[in-house]
């Protein structure tokens, strides 16, 4: 028996938990009907749309976009500021309520979980219903469910026609129901790969699924077989219980200022080590490489990277080594944006020393140290003094503090 | 009935098993004074899940000022904090 794959995804999720949450607290006003949207901070220099509702759509207003230009669009739009411990929570509650249809869910953002339901005496059609009424009913927000055989079609499906709607996408439905979409609403095909395919003629995902293989091979090598699959409903990957292994750690932050001393700069940068290195050492990983990335108050980004002897977890090291980059890289510009990214994640437990770096004990008891005290009296119970009066945070990036938030991926 | 989603202070009493009941709740009147209101009865109980933030909502009957009404409070499990929702 083939596979039964369902997918479920929150109807603006951001906007639709914060209004489920402002019924709740007695507001008489349900966000999702108005023009509104979930948007961060404008003082904070991060004032771009976050979600938006389905009214704020007819004005044409873009996830991504700036508040400042959504303003403009529609000078009534009602802004409400995000709070991601409550998308947690709704997130939790929906995959909680989920655990009872299926013992094999995926999650796989905050607001998209993939559930299996192969192999169930119930009908998938009365299964999908209740889970869109009952979701609707106990937690105050709706979902679009898409049911496939195979996670791929799953996903396209429930993108079809929002909100509160259930869709099938099987293999025979596809001709009619995927072909006639515009190639780039095809899964992992991005800006670019639209631009090459357009290109060369190719609009819709019918075109691309009847090229031959052998020709998007030689063309466009194993990404394209991917797409080219994908455009043929062909995608085989099981509904993960455990999370994907990390590849790689990272954290980023727009500064509600511009960086225009070193000093500062150094700072921003430790802040985000912290936490990176803080990331780590949880997951009992350490990198190879470090890469440092930032953007200038011309948006314009570049970015530089170190491979290491040994790999590392240290927040010293990753500081260091993040300096030293900087310094390479950086043309005296004022900045907004910095990033820190560490990868090539070995096990902390075994790997390759080198006889040309000691292996530095007294400083991971350090860190496990600092660690441990964090966790148990709170981030902010220890940091480093240089962080006094500057106005800059100790531990930088992340939206949840202390908890992890599943975040988007390319990898179904 | 009006909503209010006032915060209350509140007397209630918690059992061994099953949610607290909610006793009697005081609130600021409009002439900035105290008012007491005992609850005479709970008409219904029931958990409510909006967003996944648990609250538990009662349907109450109880003299307002010399009239019977009936009214609706919540408790907010997280914060431990009690509403009047609406009357």
């Amino acid at each position: 028996m083939s596979r039964i794959v369902f997918h479920i995804d929150v109807n603006s999720a951001y906007l639709s938990w914060e209004a489920s949450s402002n019924l709740q607290m007695g507001s008489n006003i349900d966000l999702r009907d108005i023009p509104s949207i979930v948007g961060g901070d404008k003082e904070k220099r991060h004032g771009i749309v976050l979600a938006k509702s389905i009214p704020a759509k007819k004005y044409n207003i873009q996830t991504g976009e700036s508040i400042y230009s959504a303003l403009k669009k529609c000078p009534s739009l009602v802004i409400v500021p995000p709070h991601y411990e409550r998308y947690m929570k709704a997130s939790n509650a929906m995959v909680e309520f989920l655990n009872a249809y299926s013992p094999k869910i995926q999650r796989y953002s905050i607001d998209e979980v993939f559930m299996d339901y192969s192999h169930m005496d119930r009908p998938f059609m009365e299964t999908a219903e209740e889970i869109r009424t009952n979701i609707k009913k106990e937690l105050g927000f709706t979902v679009n469910i898409g049911i496939g055989p195979n996670k791929l079609l799953a996903k396209v499906a429930s993108d079809f026609e929002k909100p509160d709607r259930i869709h099938t996408l099987f293999k025979d439905e596809i001709y009619e129901k995927m072909w006639p979409l515009p190639v780039e609403e095809l899964f992992m095909v991005g800006s670019r790969t639209k631009k090459k395919l357009n290109d060369r003629g190719i609009f819709t995902i019918g075109q691309l699924a009847n090229l031959d293989k052998g020709y998007i091979y030689s063309w466009l090598k194993k990404p394209g077989i991917l797409i080219w699959e994908y455009a043929n409903g062909i995608e085989e990957t099981p509904v993960r219980i455990d999370s994907c292994p990390v590849k790689s750690v990272g954290n980023s932050t727009t500064l509600p200022f511009d960086v225009e001393t070193k000093e500062e700069a150094y700072k921003v940068l430790l802040g985000i080590s912290e936490m990176i290195g803080l990331r780590s050492r949880d997951l009992k990983m350490c990198g190879y490489v470090v890469s440092i990335s930032i953007k200038n108050y011309l948006f314009f980004s570049y970015s530089h990277q170190k491979k290491l002897n040994v790999p590392t977890d240290s927040t010293n090291k990753i500081y260091y080594t993040a300096k030293k980059l900087f310094d390479d890289m950086w043309q005296k510009e004022p900045i907004r944006h910095f990033s820190i990214n560490l990868s090539e994640l070995v096990s902390s437990e075994f790997f390759q020393l080198s006889f040309l770096e000691p292996l530095d004990k007294k400083n991971s008891t350090l860190d496990k140290t600092i660690d441990k005290l964090r966790l148990k009296f709170g981030q902010n119970s220890i940091q480093r003094s240089c962080f006094l009066y500057s106005g800059i945070d100790p531990i930088i990036g992340g939206v949840v503090a202390e908890e992890s938030y599943p975040m988007m991926s390319s990898i179904l | 009935m009006k909503v209010l989603m006032k915060p209350i202070e509140i007397i209630a009493w918690f059992k061994e098993e099953s949610f607290p009941v909610p006793l009697r709740f005081r609130l600021d009147a409009e002439d900035k004074s105290k008012l007491v209101i005992k609850i005479d009865k709970i008409l219904f109980q029931e958990e409510e899940k909006f967003g996944g933030n648990k609250m538990i909502v009662y349907r109450c009957e109880g003299i307002v000022q010399n009239i019977n009404k009936i009214f609706e409070i919540k408790y907010d499990i997280a914060t431990c904090r009690w509403f009047l929702f609406k009357i």
